[in-house]
């Protein structure tokens, strides 16, 4: 796997300096039940959090700070309590502390919670505290970055979010274990839950810890993951039916549910990238570089093509390849170059393309970004991702900003984006050394017939790539309560303006549907 | 210091050439395929989940006995089972085997 620009010290750094610079809140006391909506409490949390695999909390609390704030989505305007800090989530039958998970919770004041939905939402790695899907997508405020624009002034604005999914949900943004300000509590060590299934246990620990505090056993639920949250989400929502808490329904955003079939994960010597080719075909088509050109309100038209032409020719022509090293002949080398872009010579040298050279052939002299393809910069190695390394800085500042000035919640530890945790992570699950998460899914299906799935990805995507996960979907076969949907956009689609908006209408559709009674 | 000064401070303190090890989702080379990997759909499948169920109900079954009661299936977490019982114990037994759980989910 190729090395990508570090994000890791880049914002400990940036986590810390901020810290330092900014206000501190008075140490008030409150219980974990959000007060009467109108109050506002500062909160300064004095314990030491730690993202390092032996880390292990002693002393956790369950105080928050609370604030009000009001967002107008679609016209409406709704007042919300958002309640920032700690809440620990308790073992599965011993209920015994297990951990103290950090989490924002954006709660619509005066609404039922027998009929208002709670949606739960994390980022992936694994080892990446939320801090992607809580500034970036469908919380209240959220900083404007502008994919897949390069010329936007740094830091991005701090904006109100009209497409806030507020309006149809109160929202609870939760950092895993070892991120963010997540730690596991004494005996336990931040390393007991980086794994597939120790992770997804706890987390559904937290989920019923929230649920009871809350009073929310009556609200409709949601899962919202993504990238490695989308693994987490699978195994999760399984392990939560089991344990009797009934879901509505999980968003699946940039999924990668089954990591024995990305082929960019470093197994392009054994397995095939078909899943790629379409991503490759609509990135293509952004860069112009596509035969015939394809303007982007053909694109969903010209995903078709890509899909038939993967299904009935690449996909073949890679199958052989794997076998026995055979390339096809010319003529249909020049399709798939006029499908993506990638030169005929190309694709006899490499017809089995992972995404990292792809990155770096198509515009020759430029890189293409890994999360979002449609950003370039000029250079020769994919260890360079300019869509991740454009927006880093700019959350770093704007989080820590926001959690202080507007959460008024403080905290002396760094917060940590990006934990080491992947790196000894137990990626085993179900017999299997990679997780294989789709019969997870399919038995939580079996355990609640009533549940919803919407798998969301982005066409410009090149670290879960949307064709992919339409196979991986479709593998459970054809069921109305499992949707997916693709829009113009990277891995973190929400940070394109205009799918946004797009996705934000198919976000609502979502939960209407869900919650039918 | 002001926000903006961090942002250029961290651009000129770290740059482009500070280099972490991961992005998502990545898997460290340490990390093995499992050569004997198969997908699985349709019969297949369905067959991956009742075994997955099956594994479950068995964990819970520390006697061995082939059947749970509802306390049993409570202590375990199977709170699916634990909050469905007299719905699964069609036969009224107290106990239920694991093919009475199939039945009840239409596996």
């Amino acid at each position: 796997m190729d090395r990508f620009p570090k994000r890791l010290a880049l914002l400990a750094f940036a986590a810390t300096l901020a810290a330092c610079g900014g206000g501190g809140g008075a140490g008030s006391s409150v219980t974990v039940i959000p007060p009467p909506g109108g109050q506002t409490l500062t909160y300064t949390d004095p314990n030491a959090y730690s993202s390092s695999a032996n880390a292990s909390l002693t002393t956790p609390n369950e105080i928050t700070s609370v604030t009000q704030g009001t967002v107008t989505v679609g016209g409406q305007a709704i007042a919300y309590t958002a309640t920032t800090g700690h809440l620990t989530s308790l073992k599965l039958g011993a209920e015994t502390p297990e951990a103290s998970f950090f989490y924002v919770a954006y709660t619509a004041n005066g609404k039922d919670p027998a009929t208002r939905p709670v949606t739960f939402f994390y980022n992936g790695g694994p080892g990446s505290a939320t801090v992607w899907l809580h500034m970036g997508s469908y919380g209240p405020k959220r900083l404007d970055a502008q994919a897949p624009a390069q010329d936007v002034v740094t830091p991005f604005a701090l904006v109100e979010n009209t497409e806030s999914m507020l309006d149809v949900s109160d929202l609870v943004f939760v950092d895993a274990i070892g991120s963010g300000f997540s730690q596991a509590i004494s005996p336990n060590r931040n390393q007991t839950f980086w794994g597939v299934d120790a992770d997804a246990g706890a987390f559904r620990d937290f989920i019923r810890r929230y649920i009871a505090v809350n009073g929310r056993a009556a609200s409709p639920k949601f899962l919202f993951g993504e990238s490695y949250g989308t693994t987490r989400s699978a195994v999760l929502v399984k392990a939560l039916e089991t344990a009797g808490v009934r879901m509505s329904g999980v968003v699946l955003l940039s999924s990668v549910l089954n990591y024995n079939t990305n082929c960019g994960l470093g197994f392009t010597a054994q397995i095939t990238c078909a899943g790629y080719f379409p991503s490759y075909g609509a990135i293509g088509a952004w860069h112009q570089k596509v035969v015939p050109a394809v303007p982007l309100p053909g694109l969903p038209a010209f995903a078709q093509q890509l899909r038939e032409l993967t299904n009935n020719v690449y996909a073949p022509a890679v199958t052989t390849f794997l076998a026995n090293r055979g390339v096809p002949d010319n003529t249909t080398l020049q399709s798939f170059a006029n499908a993506t872009g990638i030169t005929v010579s190309d694709w006899q040298a490499q017809l089995n393309l992972g995404p990292d050279p792809f990155r770096v052939r198509l515009l020759p002299g430029f890189v293409l970004g890994r999360y979002d393809a449609r950003m370039s910069t000029p250079g020769i190695s994919p260890g360079v991702d300019i869509s991740s390394t454009f927006i880093s800085t700019s959350f770093a500042v704007g989080l820590q900003g926001y959690m202080t000035d507007t959460l008024k919640f403080t905290n002396p530890s760094v917060y940590t984006f990006a934990s080491g945790a992947i790196n000894t992570w137990d990626f085993s699950h179900d017999g299997q050394g990679l997780p294989d998460t789709v019969p997870d899914l399919a038995t939580a299906l079996t355990l609640n017939p009533r549940l919803q799935v919407l798998a969301v990805s982005g066409y410009h995507d090149l670290a879960t790539p949307w064709f992919q996960t339409e196979r991986d979907i479709a593998r459970l076969g054809a069921n109305p309560k499992v949707r997916v949907k693709n829009y113009p956009g990277g891995h973190m689609i929400y940070l394109d303006n205009a799918s946004r908006v797009a996705q934000k209408a198919d976000l609502a559709d979502f939960y209407r549907s869900a919650t039918q009674p | 210091m002001s926000r903006i000064l961090f942002a250029i401070l961290l651009a000129t303190s770290f740059g482009a050439s500070a280099q972490q090890q991961w992005s998502d989702p990545y898997v460290p080379p340490h990390v093995k395929r499992s050569p004997d990997y198969v997908e699985t759909s349709g019969a297949a499948l369905k067959a991956q989940v009742e075994r997955k169920l099956r594994d479950q109900f068995e964990s819970a079954d520390l006697a061995k006995s082939g059947t749970l009661t509802q306390a049993q299936a409570r202590q375990a977490g199977l709170m699916y089972i634990a909050d469905n019982f007299p719905a699964i114990d069609k036969r009224g037994a107290g106990v239920i085997r694991f093919e009475d759980v199939k039945s009840f989910l239409g596996l």
